[in-house]
């Protein structure tokens, strides 16, 4: 026992020093960075207007505009799936949800069943939508931020081919009852191949782009990118090799992925596009610029150690679930560190919130990464996860970050670069107000039914003079409510996909003309 | 776009350089020291986990190789006295005893099973029950509790596991106690002259009630699939056997009728007629098996023998035994036997029956105890109630007095 | 900040830390304990359902993880004692679960053991609970005639049933039950076996 204490205190100390040894860095400067390098994202004379393509406002330059001509088509392909595989993913987790309080519905068919809907539907939002938008989001900042335009697009291209196909084998495979079996990690390992090689070609353009920059500076959405698309081939492919783990072992694997596929992916994906849209679009820098410094490393120390906390009080060693939950914990600290950064210039420009529908959508997303990650620490706090654990409470917590915060940020920057990515305006900018309102109250619904429906779910389960049929029985309406809830955002995202199939279109007609003309 | 390149000049609202804010210093240091007590705290914890479950495993091995005379004091001396002077009229003595000083073949014998019929010691005549040990003790603890009697009431010599183990295969058929001196006088003469056993007439055999416990009714789920075929239980699903017959037709009754919620008994009682809940209480009332209860709630079984012999006044809980008889064994017609209970069952019971306020009959005794069980009481009791002998079939006597 | 290359060793440098921790040690640690005695490997029946038990979702709403009694009542539910690592020695992939929309199944052999009772529950979950949200699985079943000889007929309640026809249990359902009625570890386990004790602080005893 006295290696494994030994491990543990070493594990927190360099945490600790890490941290410590960041936060002096910062405080005296040795990075000379400073709000200069937080102006890299604009160009002359843009900084101080409101940046909005679906209020018709903003600039567009001719270095922009060859940037941004050399990550169109890739980008459009990348986001155009996602927003597809979004529908259908809603309507997977709407089956889903509504299974739970109509068990009878749907059940003739093997295909049909609960267990599957639900599978399909993680797998749909989060290799589907959540990867291809932020891949695709990634791909189309990076040139910008660097300055350059993109190099060997075509690998983005292919990347995105594969990866779609991959989904769809695998999706196909799940909906068969042909799975891996375990939580995040469902599609055969045979068909994750195809992913692995999708995301390697994917990141192949990024990182090229990155090396051959023509600015100095990173921008710190340019940090997150790019550990991002490190990571998760790196998190992916290990989780996947069948047959290295049994047992207890496999559950640490199984919860260190995914865990890390929220925290060091899908949070670095949304967050560095959020540090990118939110001074571009209200015209100003973050706040402190060498904060985010801060914000980012001590990311990658805790974020990347809590997964094992979905095994608390399991049968997996002390010491590893501890861990887990003391860096939960200290993920305060990079929290706080983004959102002071992110809420201070919001705050501080509340008009531009008013007035810039994507904006809204980021702002608001950048807002429940900080309401998940206060969320989450406080969950993974031993006496309020015995409450919480094994019910739908996690669930919603679940939703509050892949959703209310990914999602969202994935929605504004949407709308952000696709009149960009395409030169044309929105076809229907009122269908995005009827968007963002449907999604935020629909969600609204959901989060909060059943956030108090799984705590009163977990108190049931833990009186032992109440039989367990009351955990389910007092659960319905709450599982009701998040079935209106859950349809209310499937309607949002119809007309997010309306809006881009419209914009697509537009575009191709335009391309069509300038080849007859 | 900016014709004038000053104008950004002039829209400069923050210094270049911004120090890092207070606050973020402030919770970095907090949740460091927090991150540090925690992981103290767990590291401890881990520890005193891990001494719980040695600790525990050592309380089974001490059990397991306790001393004849500890295990003489836990097992016996409450009923025989810890002289062995007996109760006259009710419990033979052991000082003087003939049966000590027969063969030791037969104190063995009733070790494992238990005596039920009139028995002569001494020249007085009992007639009462004698439990079973067979199935809580094994034939280590057996050998050291023969020999300690016969070294102390009888004429000596030692009995090893190996001739415990000779015995308990001779009679494994065997699943009734013996039936008073008449049996034992047939397995040792020198126990002198005993009463004749009265047979009792045979227990109506209810084949009707048998093929429902075996087969269910009309193709439904067997008593015995879950209940086991002796009626003897399981983890988690009670034990029947020696339960009063009117107990569990009135529990089936409850389960018809929802009174007592149960969602498997409930679809399975709601097929069943008056008459066959009567012939399956009379059924499992009238068999006899070995326990398969063992302790498995972590409970403390100290306290739980505490609590079921003495009760805890500070906290107004009375002992099990006063009510439901010496040795758990029940009071007919509705007062449940309790000894080798399924652990599991006996304490999820009691915390339902703790928050009820109402048993299934509607009384309030059993639930207001029941309410002032703390969690680890209504452990420790179950796991000590699991560690006892099983109570013998109900006989003819207590049937006819309903 | 301002080199793409360090900061992604470094980033990867962080990664493999944490795996190290979260994946490699405990690893090393769990592998090291036998596979607890009294734990027996399942046979391919039980395999197959556990097949069915993959691909039909289970494991969505079911966990398979009772915990200690320092921090629920799981034990006083008939659920078991808590599990710990080397119960789980055979489980590939593991199915522990982290949804209890439905009970905790790691005992569900030892306290249902009845196969009859489970075709039911698996045909018609309500017929037994009508409070159950779980999903029926009638694709697992066949409706006939008569039942063949060989062919396990499905016992609804009277009102259930339908006249003059059968239910009978595919192999599927009948591999599922198999490996649901496997689940019992009941066995001891060792004292010294690993699992999260972080909620033995306050002790068990009164």
């Amino acid at each position: 026992m006295l290696t494994i204490g030994l491990f543990l205190a070493i594990s927190f100390l360099v945490s600790l020093a890490g941290l410590t040894a960041l936060i002096w860095a910062v405080s005296t400067d040795q990075f000379s960075f400073g709000q200069k390098q937080a102006r890299i994202i604009f160009i002359e004379g843009e900084e101080g207007h409101l940046d909005d393509p679906t209020a018709g406002g903003g600039s567009r330059d001719l270095e922009r505009a060859s940037i941004d001509r050399t990550t169109a088509w890739p980008v459009s392909l990348f986001l155009g799936a996602a927003v597809v595989w979004l529908v259908i993913g809603s309507f997977f987790g709407l089956i889903a949800s509504l299974k739970l309080h109509l068990p009878d519905w749907l059940d003739e068919n093997a295909v049909l069943t609960f267990g599957r809907m639900r599978t399909l539907h993680l797998t749909m939002v989060i290799y589907g939508w959540l990867s291809l938008g932020g891949i695709g989001t990634a791909t189309w900042i990076t040139p910008r931020i660097f300055h350059s335009p993109l190099r060997s697009p075509r690998f983005a291209t292919w990347g995105a081919i594969i990866w779609n196909a991959g989904l769809i084998a695998g999706c196909v495979a799940i909906a068969t009852g042909w799975t891996d079996g375990e939580e995040w990690l469902e599609i055969p390992w045979q068909i994750d191949g195809l992913l692995a090689l999708g995301g390697g070609l994917a990141v192949v353009p990024v990182l090229r782009t990155a090396f051959g920059r023509s600015v100095d500076h990173i921008y710190v959405s340019g940090w997150y990118f790019l550990a991002a698309l490190c990571w998760f081939p790196a998190l992916f492919i290990i989780a996947n090799i069948p047959g290295l783990f049994v047992g207890a072992e496999q559950a640490t694997v199984n919860w260190w992925f995914a865990h890390n596929v929220l925290g060091l992916w899908l949070t670095p994906l949304g967050l560095g596009a959020a540090y990118y849209f939110i001074p571009k679009i209200i015209g100003k820098p973050v706040y402190s610029y060498s904060l985010s410094l801060i914000g980012f490393w001590a990311l990658a120390l805790f974020y990347s150690q809590v997964g094992i906390h979905h095994l608390i009080g399991g049968p997996v060693p002390t010491w590893v679930v501890t861990l887990s939950v003391v860096q939960s914990v200290m993920m305060v600290v990079p929290v706080l560190a983004v959102a002071i950064n992110q809420h201070v210039v919001v705050a501080r420009n509340l008009w531009a919130f008013r007035a810039s529908l994507p904006l809204r959508f980021i702002s608001l997303g950048a807002m429940m990464y900080t309401l998940a990650s206060v969320e989450g620490s406080l969950e993974a706090l031993r006496s309020i996860n015995t409450v919480t654990h094994f019910t739908q409470f996690t669930i919603a917590h679940a939703h509050l970050g892949a959703y209310g915060f990914a999602s969202f940020i994935l929605f504004g920057s949407i709308y952000y670069m696709m009149p960009r990515i395409t030169g044309r305006a929105w076809p229907w900018p009122g269908l995005i107000t009827v968007h963002f309102w449907s999604v935020l109250a629909g969600f609204a619904v959901y989060f909060v039914a059943l956030t108090i429906g799984g705590w009163l779910q977990g108190e049931a389960m833990l009186d032992a003079g109440r039989p367990f049929a009351q955990s389910v029985i007092l659960l319905k309406p709450y599982l009701e409510a998040r079935s209106i809830g859950g349809a209310v955002m499937t309607l949002g995202h119809i007309l997010l996909a309306v809006n881009v199939a419209g914009i697509l279109a537009r575009s191709a007609a335009d391309a069509r003309k300038g080849e007859t003309a | 776009m900016s014709e004038h390149p000053l104008a950004d000049e002039a829209f400069e609202p923050y210094e270049p350089r911004r120090p890092v804010p207070l606050p973020v210093y402030w919770m970095a240091i907090a949740l460091a020291l927090w991150g540090a007590v925690t992981l103290w705290n767990d590291s401890t914890a881990q520890s005193s986990g891990v001494g719980q479950r040695l600790a525990e495993a050592g309380d089974m091995t001490r059990r397991h190789s306790a001393a004849g005379a500890d295990l003489f004091a836990q097992r016996c001396a409450t009923c025989h006295q810890a002289d062995g002077a007996g109760v006259a009229g009710a419990v033979p003595p052991l000082q003087g005893s003939r049966f000590l000083g027969a063969n030791p073949q037969l104190v063995v014998q009733i070790l494992l099973h238990g005596i039920n019929g009139p028995i002569a010691v001494g020249g007085d005549r009992f007639d009462g029950h004698m439990p079973a040990f067979g199935s809580v003790l094994d034939d280590g603890q057996i050998a050291r509790l023969v020999t300690h009697l016969r070294a102390t009431w009888g004429n000596g010599g030692e009995v090893d596991a190996a001739f415990v183990k000779a015995q308990r295969q001779a009679t494994r058929e065997r699943h009734a106690s013996w039936n008073g001196g008449a049996d034992l006088v047939s397995l040792d003469p020198a126990v002198g002259p005993q009463p004749a056993f009265l047979s009792a007439p045979p227990a109506p055999s209810d084949s009707v009630a048998m093929a429902l416990a075996r087969g269910g009714k009309a193709g439904g789920w067997a008593c015995a699939a879950c209940h086991g075929a002796a009626g003897e239980g399981r983890s988690g699903v009670p034990r029947l056997a020696g339960l009063p017959a009117d107990y569990i037709a009135q529990a089936l009754l409850a389960f018809s009728t929802g009174t007592r919620a149960s969602d498997i008994m409930g679809p399975i009682a709601r097929q069943l007629d008056g008459p066959e809940r009567v012939g399956l209480g009379r059924l499992y009332a009238t068999m006899a098996s070995a326990s398969r209860a063992r302790p498995e709630l972590d409970g403390d079984l100290a306290r739980g023998a505490t609590l079921a012999l003495q009760g805890d006044d500070r906290r107004d809980v009375p002992s099990c035994f006063s009510c439901h008889g010496p040795s758990g064994f029940g009071v007919a017609p509705i007062v449940p036997a309790i000894a080798a209970q399924q652990p599991a069952y006996t304490a999820g019971r009691l915390a339902a029956l703790g928050r009820h306020g109402k048993d299934d009959a509607g009384a309030a005794v059993m639930p207001s105890v029941a309410a002032r069980l703390s969690d680890a009481d209504r452990r420790a009791v179950a796991d000590y109630l699991a560690t006892l002998p099983p109570s013998p079939a109900i006989d003819t006597d207590t049937k006819d007095a309903r | 900040m301002n080199r793409a290359l360090p900061l992604v060793i470094l980033a990867m440098t962080i990664l493999a830390f944490a795996t190290m921790l979260l994946v490699v040690v405990p690893r090393a640690q769990i592998g090291s304990e036998p596979p607890a005695a009294g734990l027996r490997a399942y046979s391919p029946e039980e395999l197959r359902g556990r097949a069915q038990y993959m691909s039909l979702g289970c494991v969505y709403c079911h966990s398979q993880q009772p915990r200690t009694p320092d921090q629920a009542p799981d034990g006083e539910r008939g659920w078991g004692r808590p599990s710990v690592a080397a119960d789980y020695a055979y489980d590939s992939p593991h199915l522990m679960g982290t949804m209890r929309t439905g009970p905790d199944l790691l005992n569900v052999g030892a306290r249902l053991p009845s196969t009859a009772w489970h075709l039911t529950h698996l045909y018609r979950p309500r017929a037994i609970a009508p409070w159950s949200i779980m999903p029926s699985y009638p694709f697992l079943f066949e409706i006939k005639d008569h039942a063949a000889p060989g062919d396990t007929v499905v016992w609804l309640p009277r009102e259930q049933r339908v006249a003059g026809k059968v239910v009978v249990a595919r192999p599927e359902a009948m591999a599922l039950v198999a490996y649901l009625l496997s689940l019992d570890r009941t066995y001891p386990a060792p004292a010294s076996a690993i699992r999260d004790d972080g909620y033995s602080r306050v002790g068990g005893k009164p």
